[in-house]
């Protein structure tokens, strides 16, 4: 990078608490012009936090924050905004109900004498998503695009203001990798034309084929700053973790036992059709497809959430047709939504509040919860999973993500579940919670529960799970046993037919660090 | 971050991070809202019996004891609403059914404990329509309440043309001297059963207590026939200190009921507030209707006194739980 031009933007020995945490502490580093620099850390590392600061959430207890060599005090969002700097959260800020084109423009929409302007707006809105490849119709509602495309929006929102400084938290956690790909040109020509880009993001191979710098965290500390050409991931990895990088375990070395759940042919008009398995008790499987595969939806059919199914399914060969969760869970099924925010969490009660949502009876005698019983259940997985929190009492939106997903999936296992259906355990969560949630996952599943995977991170299949079926446009694909699983393999699957790519250029870009 | 919202703390008390001395005292004595309406209530009562003599009597007392009576009942049910995520609007017109139907079946010569009887569960299925309205049928609360205040009221008014019911049994006068009793059980109720954990649960995110298992639907129905139930209670026992049915009594009263459960510490976005507030909110209200009255101010300035306070509770609330976040 030109070492000699002046920063974007620059954190100078910067350190913040919040309360008797010190979440940041004496960290500094810059970006440049035309520059893509990464944070990388473990959740609670500090990346939010230093984000924040950029983007003026929150102010540097000691240190400073420059723009342009100046030091600033960034007062608020809309402040950074004006001093250049836009952000796009992991977290959708899309107003609902309102056209794409009008959330692209929020806030600095075109109008005439105080009227929209739509046919300028409208004009706008396609060529900045042109820039993405996307060609879709910008006065049509947010609400109807797919979880994708809005992420694109959203960054497309961020550009609109041409700002000198993108900040991006995680910009691909919901992408394809044809999304991926078309992102990272878009982010290319940025540079080029010299905003600087603050990069998050836990796929290493992103990472790598697309950042400049890369700066580790670690417990709010810096621990270096590199040129990419000078690193490598097993030196980023160690650097995170404070070591060497964990071995995942060895998946396929215990017994599976009898048959548990078994599927027939299980078809939703419109939406899947034959769909058959079976699931042995410990036993994990996983079910593996593109977007559009139909995988969430198999697996909320298996959980109740899904009505009008046709079909045979057993648990345990006594013949079962849930059409509520309720029912699901009397049979002993359990389902760990995809959205811990929105689906899975409760976000100002506390922790141990949330550990014992989806098991209150447990906890019950006569009508009334006991404080004791519930504390001692949330003791007991906060050491299981090793979910770092001053207290099980603070409130559950103070923890960081991977601890958020910790406690989703804990509140399950509480119930103890005979078979339990988890849509993307690992979901914007770093490596060493990844590694705890995979490691609790197969303590379980060798006590005797029956898993069932769902994930579009295949790599997390390919290291977690016995067995992965593939499906493609709701129908099977085909069954891939882990002994011989590789991402590649299952991205052959679950892609073949449906276009003519390479899917090895699209592997290097998805493929994470596990 | 934020703190923990106002859900009666099921663990044990938070871990205070708070560096400033006066923060901490400030957050410590707002902790609670009951705390801090205790306080408010208590300045009440201590400025009032030293500025007027006629404020620190039984007769004082029981005046507004009296008075707040429909709304300290009702107030319990709309707590439970608002916790999760919901409320009732037809209360005062359900109170008003319940208080005339009471009263026609009496002076038709029917036993009082069947009439009583009937008249609460006339105010359950009031409720019970309301669940069913919200939940299954998808109705917004504000429309679905709506609807059935104005549909209640009328047939309040179309069973007695409008008139009051009187010349009700002598015996029937007993009843309006119940107890208070059930404020306290409905309090602890609702902080440690697990009935209410769910209500609490449901109005903090309804889609994740659905995905957790809660049955909502079924929870947020008995919330409204609670609520319902209770109205028709308040009925009862105004048409009891009254001696008669009155169709238009309570008319604004789910208003009143409403500001003071948010004075109490709950919220239209759910999820808080407890029993014990809510009542406080009820007697604060009360007691300062009541010490306007002692001074002589207008009835009229009173209605504004009482907007003003539920503005500033709750504009004072979010400032406080800005400063301590």
């Amino acid at each position: 990078m030109p070492e000699s031009s002046n920063a974007l933007i620059e954190l100078r020995n910067v350190s913040k608490n919040f309360g008797p945490n010190k979440v940041l502490r004496d960290v500094s580093f810059e970006l440049y012009p035309g520059e893509i620099h990464s944070l990388v850390g473990e959740n609670g590392a500090g990346k939010s936090t230093s984000l924040g600061l950029m983007y003026g959430l929150l102010q540097p207890d000691a240190g400073e924050v420059c723009i342009e060599g100046k030091p600033v005090t960034i007062e608020s969002p809309a402040h950074a905004k004006a001093l250049g700097v836009s952000c796009v959260f992991q977290e959708l800020s899309l107003a609902g109900g309102v056209s794409v084109a009008e959330n692209i423009f929020a806030g600095h929409t075109p109008a005439r004498f105080g009227v929209i302007d739509r046919a300028t707006l409208k004009k706008q809105a396609e060529a900045l998503l042109a820039d993405f490849g996307v060609d879709i119709d910008v006065m049509q509602n947010v609400d109807n695009l797919s979880i994708s495309m809005r992420q694109i929006v959203e960054i497309a929102k961020a550009l609109s203001l041409k700002s000198k400084i993108l900040l991006l938290d995680e910009p691909t956690s919901a992408l394809t990798p044809d999304e991926v790909e078309s992102l990272f040109l878009v982010l290319k020509k940025l540079a080029k034309k010299g905003i600087g880009i603050i990069y998050i993001s836990h796929h290493m191979s992103e990472i790598f084929s697309i950042c400049d710098r890369i700066t580790t965290l670690r417990d709010g500390r810096q621990i270096n700053t590199y040129q990419v050409a000078h690193t490598h991931s097993g030196q980023i990895v160690s650097d995170m973790i404070g070591g060497e990088v964990p071995i995942s375990q060895s998946s396929n070395t215990n017994v599976r036992g009898p048959v548990v759940l078994e599927a027939e042919n299980l078809t939703l008009a419109g939406e899947f059709k034959d769909i058959s398995f079976c699931l042995h008790s410990a036993e994990i499987i996983g079910i593996a497809g593109l977007m559009g595969s139909r995988r969430s939806l198999i697996a909320k059919t298996i959980a109740g959430l899904v009505s009008g199914w046709s079909g045979e399914m057993r648990i345990k060969n006594t013949p079962v047709h849930f059409c509520s969760l309720l029912a699901a869970i009397q049979a002993g099924v359990g389902y760990v939504p995809q959205e811990r925010k929105t689906e899975g969490l409760f976000l100002d009660f506390s922790v141990c509040d949330n550990l014992i949502a989806a098991s209150l009876e447990k906890h019950t005698k006569h009508g009334v919860l006991s404080k004791a019983s519930a504390a001692k259940t949330a003791a007991q997985a906060i050491a299981d999973f090793s979910i770092k929190t001053d207290s099980h009492d603070i409130p559950m939106r103070s923890l960081s993500g991977g601890n958020q997903q910790k406690v989703m999936l804990a509140k399950w296992l509480e119930r103890d579940p005979k078979i339990l259906v988890i849509d993307e355990p690992t979901k914007g969560v770093d490596i060493g919670a990844k590694f705890q949630i995979h490691r609790e996952l197969r303590k379980r599943a060798n006590n005797g529960m029956a898993i069932v995977v769902v994930s579009s991170d295949f790599s997390e299949l390919a290291t977690l799970v016995d067995r992965i079926i593939v499906v493609r446009d709701g129908e099977i694909a085909g069954e891939i046993q882990a002994c011989d699983a590789s991402e590649e393999k299952i991205l052959k699957l679950a892609a073949s037919g449906l276009q003519a790519k390479q899917p090895t250029k699209i592997l290097t870009s998805r493929s994470t660090v596990s | 971050m934020s703190s923990t919202k106002s859900m009666p703390s099921f663990t044990a008390e938070n871990a205070s991070v708070n560096p400033s001395i006066v923060v901490r005292l400030l957050r410590n004595i707002l902790k609670t809202r009951e705390t801090t309406l205790l306080i408010l209530i208590l300045a009440i009562v201590v400025t009032m019996s030293v500025v007027s003599p006629y404020f620190l009597s039984v007769g004082n007392f029981r005046a507004v004891a009296v008075g707040m009576m429909p709304t300290a009942i009702i107030v319990i049910g709309m707590a439970i609403l608002l916790a999760s995520g919901g409320f009732d609007l037809s209360v005062g017109s359900v109170m008003a059914l319940s208080s005339t139907v009471v009263a026609l079946l009496l002076v038709a010569g029917v036993p009082i404990p069947l009439a009583v009887g009937l008249g609460l569960v006339l105010g359950a299925v009031a409720g019970l329509i309301n669940g069913l309205l919200i939940t299954r049928v998808g109705i917004n609360p504000l429309v679905a309440t709506l609807g059935t205040m104005s549909i209640a009221r009328g047939f309040a008014l179309v069973l007695t043309e409008g008139y009051s019911i009187s010349n009700l049994p002598k015996e029937f006068g007993f009843i309006g001297k119940a107890s208070v009793a059930g404020i306290p059980a409905f309090d602890l109720a609702m902080r440690h059963s697990r009935f209410f954990r769910q209500v609490y649960f449901i109005g903090a995110n309804e889609k994740a207590a659905l995905l957790s298992g809660i049955a909502v639907n079924k929870v947020r129905i008995i919330g409204y026939v609670i609520t319902g139930t209770l109205a028709a209670l308040a009925g009862v026992l105004l048409a009891s200190r009254l001696m008669s049915g009155t169709p238009t009594a309570g008319s604004a009263l789910e208003l009143q009921v409403l500001a003071a459960a948010v004075i109490g510490g709950a919220s239209l976005r759910g999820g808080e507030g407890t029993i014990m507030g809510a009542f406080l909110g009820v007697v604060f209200v009360a007691l300062i209707n009541n010490s306007m009255t002692m001074l002589a101010v207008s009835i009229y300035w009173q209605v504004i006194v009482t907007g003003t306070v539920l503005v500033s509770a709750v504009a004072i609330d979010m400032l406080v739980r800005r400063k301590v976040a």
